[in-house]
């Protein structure tokens, strides 16, 4: 399946791009996208622990399973803090 | 009134919005960009769909837990110089304890919880910009 995966912030300054698509098997969750993402970008390795997560515009938790077409956001922390 | 925008914002036009006949006060919040040393103006960048709907479901949640009549948001995206308002906030309610309750509680969450981000601009700005962290924000 395909998703596309938003950037934003100084995530966006990392990878350097607004938006990735990505291909990943069937059911994977967000949990294990994120992982393969921080891997092909190991400057956001540092960002993981304070890293929010949306899937279609919400906020998700890592163990949510993907469907292919989902818009998955990769988060910093809001201006306020979220932690 | 929801609204994520690049304009100034129209103060006057957000405290219209939630006027009511039964309602007898009217609470407003502006968050403006306050000057810092080497600070010429805040660039806000938002994830505008996730950012409206968390809005519209905190006025929502607003109305339930405040019992407040109506509630306007409006935040401005892109450069903000120091002195404009960044955030503003109405909330009428038939009396002023949950007006101003309901208006505190509301810029809490907009800043827990909304999908926006901000970074400073200077004279002495790298191209990058510099970001703030949250332990140490420059406005609101």
């Amino acid at each position: 399946m395909r998703v596309q995966v938003k950037l934003f912030a100084s995530y966006r300054e990392i990878v350097g791009v607004r938006q990735l698509a990505w291909t990943l098997k069937d059911g994977e969750t967000l949990g294990a996208l994120v992982d393969a993402v921080v891997d092909a970008y190991p400057r956001l390795r540092g960002h993981r622990d304070t890293m929010f997560l949306a899937v279609n515009r919400a906020y998700a938790q890592p163990d949510v399973a993907l469907r292919d077409g989902d818009e998955v956001a990769l988060l910093p922390p809001v201006s306020g803090g979220l932690e | 009134m929801i609204r994520i925008q690049r304009s100034p914002i129209d103060v006057e036009a957000v405290i219209d919005s939630v006027r009511r006949d039964d309602a007898g006060a009217i609470a407003m919040f502006l968050g403006t960009v306050r000057a810092e040393p080497d600070v010429d103006a805040l660039d806000y960048e938002v994830y505008k769909p996730m950012a409206i709907r968390t809005l519209a479901d905190l006025v929502d949640v607003a109305k339930a837990k405040f019992g407040v009549i109506a509630m306007s948001i409006v935040h401005r995206v892109g450069r903000v110089s120091v002195g404009s308002d960044s955030v503003a906030i109405a909330c009428a309610a038939v009396h002023r304890a949950e007006a101003f309750s309901a208006c505190a509680w509301a810029m809490d969450e907009v800043k827990r919880v909304v999908p926006i981000w901000k970074q400073e601009t200077g004279p002495r700005t790298p191209r990058a910009g510099r970001r703030r962290s949250s332990a140490r924000r420059k406005t609101r």
